[in-house]
């Protein structure tokens, strides 16, 4: 009997973590400007030993102030999406399930033309918009998930379809009657961009609450796994069953609702993910959880990068490609028999 | 919370792996907090440091026409414009060779398209646009908001027009002038647009406006609303749009379209005949071909530039007017009453 | 996995006590329920106040047909529903009022179908079993890993530890599943009609393997059955319930009553004394009866 251990975990984020910051060197290398690795490693090093004065003015604006803060926001979002999908996953025991399966996108998206059309002079106007319209869609489908007074999964993912197309077909109407130039910003967002980067004075929240969620839901990864084998199992084995629902749905959501409004949908992540990371370290929630996040963060990061890069000048909203390599791969791991 | 659990003092025999768990239940986020907390550290570092540092030559601040204080040099020798109206109008006040770079959709005139790009106007990259060092970014209305955000977080000055109507463009060509240190150029050509501006509305004085339905798109159908640019373009050539809505780009149902009959079909088409064939096989579709204007010929096909609030769009106005109302220029016809280059070859009217 | 290390068993410390003294574990003292589809309607099913006591080392089958309010005093004997009326006890402490945790560390409950989709592995598949004992990531002790192994052994599995569930037989499931039941060293073991997707000869086997534990491990035992032989067969205690009203209490041979079954089970039934002094049921087909 091998059964997991926290050495084991550890040496797997740790291996993940090394992929990871690869990965980060080599989207801050790539882009429309080139960069060679020696003069990035060079001025990487000026910014460690706190000579950031001594950068040349262009490698500040396009390594530092450009593509850092996108490649940190393509972290974030791809880690909140993946763990998210994979918390939904086992709150819904739905192996479909991706984090904007209970409508907090639509939402999202209600919140950012809403705010558009009625406050389109704040400061951060599409994201305040997005998340306040992602959090009212996770408050309004709680309470239609709710059965005598627990969160039932069926009930949920129905609430969370019906929301979806509600909010949808209200998108539709506004955008269809208020169909200007308003609005643009919002569509854009829509297909899921990380090009501007969430404004420094929201990043420590942002990233707070980031980690607060990836943290809660990590905490209540053992009481997933028993979750997914079946609630009532779960309940005779001692998981305080209500509780780590409440937690993780709440936890998921802000997640979600957070990623959604600095990025807008970037589709598949969140389902693929988990699944991919399933097949490669096993699914005990406890290594799926941290791995998903890693994994997730990579998976956007190289989708971002390339999303930069294969059609340049032009971007590609980064939605678009992971739509584009995760529908393969989709079909690939269902083929293959996924569970 | 489980959290919190961690936190209570264990059974002494699983100190040690409580200790264990508690930190594995960490190590992902400690990672991604050390490399959160580099890049914010740094982003913050370095945009600590403004451009104040960089020694600029003499700069001049201006209100753009979204009321932004803007920081421009007093010489602007490198511009990149992010939409093709302002390319167009860069050209058309001489101001190429100072025109570092524009869109991908930047094609008129063709020299335009010869200019480095970066991206489209929704999506520019702002690499490329960085990679362009410029000391005036253009933006206007088709812009997004975001992008905008990005370049001023850059420290890059940026400059948006935002024209509603024939009149207010040529105003912000003036502007625009001063701003790029083309006042003469800009007067010269604001001049010259509003006295032929001025010219047609005294030729269509006493004339009754046509009944127009604008054709923006025939599949679905979609036509302009009132108080917007294109309308008040139809106003100048003499016409007024049928269609009752204050919706920018409104969807109409071809009911309604009937019910309106409109004395004109106004297309806008390429100089191709595209738009000629697309009209040909309107004629035989169902609900189209009972509509009086088009059994009568009464179509027109106006130029492209009308869509743009750019200077081409008087030529595209003068020609529509020409279409619409041709008994009041037939006694001058040939005398030099329309001018432009583009005016006889790209516009047309179907009788 | 080591199969050699079979003689401690999951029980650990609590160990075996001399024979003959057997203490009261549970106590069902006229305990009643009501469900309701809203709060202030009319109940749409209850069972009636139902008492009975089990003790260590005794099993104990509640009995019935479909509909009977069984899964109910289930439900009640777990600790999941609180009963309207009179009390579940558990070595003197009322089931529904103990925190999840303590519960699932004293009593074990084996659903019929367990539905087994994760772990893939009947070694971790068991370690679920210490879950109630485990902190925060429940990452298993040695200690842990040990019980787990011993479970296994006990129910005759220990060579299916590296074994992944979806490949194990019928019998192979309900063995591991057992296993993780022990694997929580409860002092009751509840389990919801364990024999219905077996065969006859696994059944036999694993009502000898409930019986077996009960005297080592000094469990309380409760199946809930509609195998009126298998219950006359192992049971040392019946309880006989009908549309949610408990009809007898007594050892099979008491209960096993020809007239009684056959109006409970609405089925021609035989009923013989069997050399053990066990109660025996025979199912006589009506044909005889239409005949006349």
């Amino acid at each position: 009997m091998h059964p997991l251990t926290a050495r084991h975990v550890l040496w797997v984020c740790a291996g993940l973590a090394a992929v990871l910051l690869a990965c980060v060197v080599l989207a801050l290398k790539l882009g429309a400007v080139p960069i060679s690795v020696t003069d990035l490693l060079i001025n990487l090093g000026r910014v460690a030993i706190g000579r950031s004065d001594q950068l040349p003015s262009e490698y500040r604006l396009i390594v530092f102030d450009l593509r850092l803060p996108r490649i940190m926001l393509g972290i974030l979002v791809g880690a909140a999406l993946s763990v998210s999908g994979a918390s939904f996953q086992a709150l819904l025991r739905n192996p479909l399930a991706d984090p904007f399966v209970l409508g907090v996108s639509s939402g999202a998206a209600l919140g950012a033309i809403l705010a558009l059309i009625f406050a389109p002079q704040l400061p951060f106007v599409t994201l305040l918009g997005a998340f306040v319209g992602a959090m009212a869609t996770i408050a309004a489908v709680y309470f239609l998930g709710r059965r005598g007074g627990e969160l039932d999964s069926t009930t949920l993912l129905l609430g969370g379809v019906i929301s979806a197309s509600f909010l949808s077909a209200i998108i539709m109407f506004l955008m269809t009657t208020l169909a200007g130039r308003d609005l643009r910003g919002a569509v854009f967002w829509m297909m899921g961009d990380l090009s501007t980067p969430v404004p420094v004075d929201l990043q420590w929240i942002f990233m707070a609450g980031l980690l607060a969620g990836i943290g809660a839901i990590y905490s209540t990864s053992a009481d997933l796994n028993l979750l997914l084998t079946g609630e009532r199992e779960a309940i005779h084995l001692g998981v305080e069953a209500t509780r780590v629902k409440l937690v993780v749905y709440v936890a998921a959501s802000l997640l979600t609702a957070l990623a959604v409004s600095a990025s807008g949908q970037i589709g598949y992540v969140g389902l693929l993910v988990p699944h991919a990371v399933r097949r490669i370290f096993g699914s005990d929630y406890r290594i799926l959880i941290p791995a998903s996040a890693f994994c997730g963060a990579i998976a956007i990061l190289l989708a971002d990068t390339l999303a930069r890069t294969v059609v340049a000048p032009t971007e590609l909203p980064v939605g678009a490609m992971t739509a584009m390599a995760g529908a393969p791969v989709f079909i690939y791991l269902l083929r293959r028999g996924m569970r | 919370m489980r959290l919190k659990s961690i936190a209570i003092p264990a059974a002494e025999t699983r100190e040690k792996l409580r200790k264990r768990s508690g930190l594995s239940s960490a190590a992902g986020i400690v990672v991604m907090c050390i490399l959160a907390s580099v890049g914010t550290s740094l982003a913050r570092a370095t945009g600590a440091q403004d451009d104040a540092a960089a020694n600029r030559p003499a700069m001049h601040a201006f209100t753009d026409e979204t009321g932004r204080r803007v920081n421009v040099p007093a010489q602007v020798n490198r511009i990149v414009s992010l939409a093709p109206n302002l390319t167009e109008i860069v050209f058309a006040l001489k101001q190429e060779n100072h025109l570092a770079g524009d869109t991908d959709y930047c094609d008129y005139p063709p020299e335009a398209a010869r200019k480095p790009h970066v991206g489209g106007p929704v999506n520019p990259n702002l690499e490329e646009i960085v990679k362009l060092r410029p000391d005036l970014i253009l933006a206007t209305s088709i812009n997004r908001r975001e992008t905008v955000a990005a370049l001023d977080r850059l420290g890059l000055p940026v400059y948006i027009t935002d024209p509603h109507s024939v009149d207010e463009m040529i105003a912000s060509i003036e502007r625009l002038g001063g701003v790029l240190g083309a006042d003469k150029n800009a007067a010269a050509l604001a001049g010259e647009l509003r006295s032929r501006l001025a010219d047609l509305g005294r030729r269509l004085a006493g004339a009754q406006p046509a009944r127009a339905f604008f054709v923006v798109w025939t599949d679905p159908l979609i036509s302009i609303g009132r108080g917007t640019f294109l309308e008040d373009a139809l106003r100048h050539a003499g016409a007024r749009s049928v269609v009752e809505t204050s919706t920018e780009w409104p969807r109409v149902n071809l009911e309604e379209m009937l019910r309106l009959q409109p004395e004109f079909l106004v297309f806008v088409g390429e100089h191709t005949g595209q738009a000629r064939e697309e009209i040909d096989a309107l004629r035989s579709r169902p609900g189209w071909r009972d509509l009086d204007a088009l059994r009568q010929g009464k179509v027109a096909i106006i130029n492209e530039a009308i869509i743009r609030p750019v200077p081409r769009i008087v030529d595209a106005i003068e020609q529509l007017a020409r279409s619409l109302h041709p008994q009041l220029f037939a006694a001058r016809a040939g005398s030099g009453g329309i001018s432009g280059p583009i005016a006889q070859e790209a516009c047309s009217c179907i009788r | 996995m080591s199969p050699s290390d079979t003689s401690t068993h999951a029980t650990g410390d609590r160990g075996a006590s001399p024979n003959g003294a057997r203490t009261e574990r549970l106590n069902v003292e006229q305990a009643s329920y009501a469900y309701s589809p809203e709060a202030q309607a009319a109940p749409t099913f209850t069972l009636a106040a139902t008492s009975f006591q089990a003790h260590e080392r005794e099993l104990v089958a509640i009995l019935g047909p479909n509909a009977s309010g069984k899964s109910t005093l289930l439900r009640l004997i777990s600790g999941t529903i609180a009963p309207l009326s009179g009390r579940v006890e558990l070595d003197g402490e009322e089931t529904s009022r103990l925190d999840v945790r303590t519960r699932a560390q004293r009593i074990a409950v084996v659903h019929q179908e367990s539905p087994v989709v994760y772990p893939a592995l009947a070694g971790d598949f068991v370690l679920q079993g210490r879950y109630p004992y485990g902190r925060a990531l429940r990452f298993a002790t040695k200690e842990d890993i040990e019980i787990a192994h011993n479970a296994l052994a006990q129910v005759g599995a220990d060579h299916l530890s590296g074994r992944t569930i979806g490949e194990l037989s019928g019998g192979e499931k309900q063995r591991v599943i057992l296993a993780r039941a022990l694997a929580q060293q409860p002092r009751l073991i509840l389990l919801d009609e364990p024999t219905l997707h077996l065969d006859i000869g696994a059944q036999v086997e694993l009502l000898e393997r409930l019986r077996q534990l009960a005297q080592e491990n000094r469990y309380a035992v409760v199946v809930v059955t509609h195998e009126l032989a298998l219950a006359a067969e192992f049971a040392d205690q019946v309880v006989l319930l009908q549309h949610g009203r408990c009809l007898r209490v007594g050892t099979p041979a008491a209960v096993y009553q020809a007239d009684l079954l056959e109006q409970v089970f609405e089925a021609p039934l035989d009923v013989e004394v069997g050399p053990a002094g066990r109660p025996r049921v025979n199912l006589r087909a009506r044909r005889g009866e239409d005949a006349m």
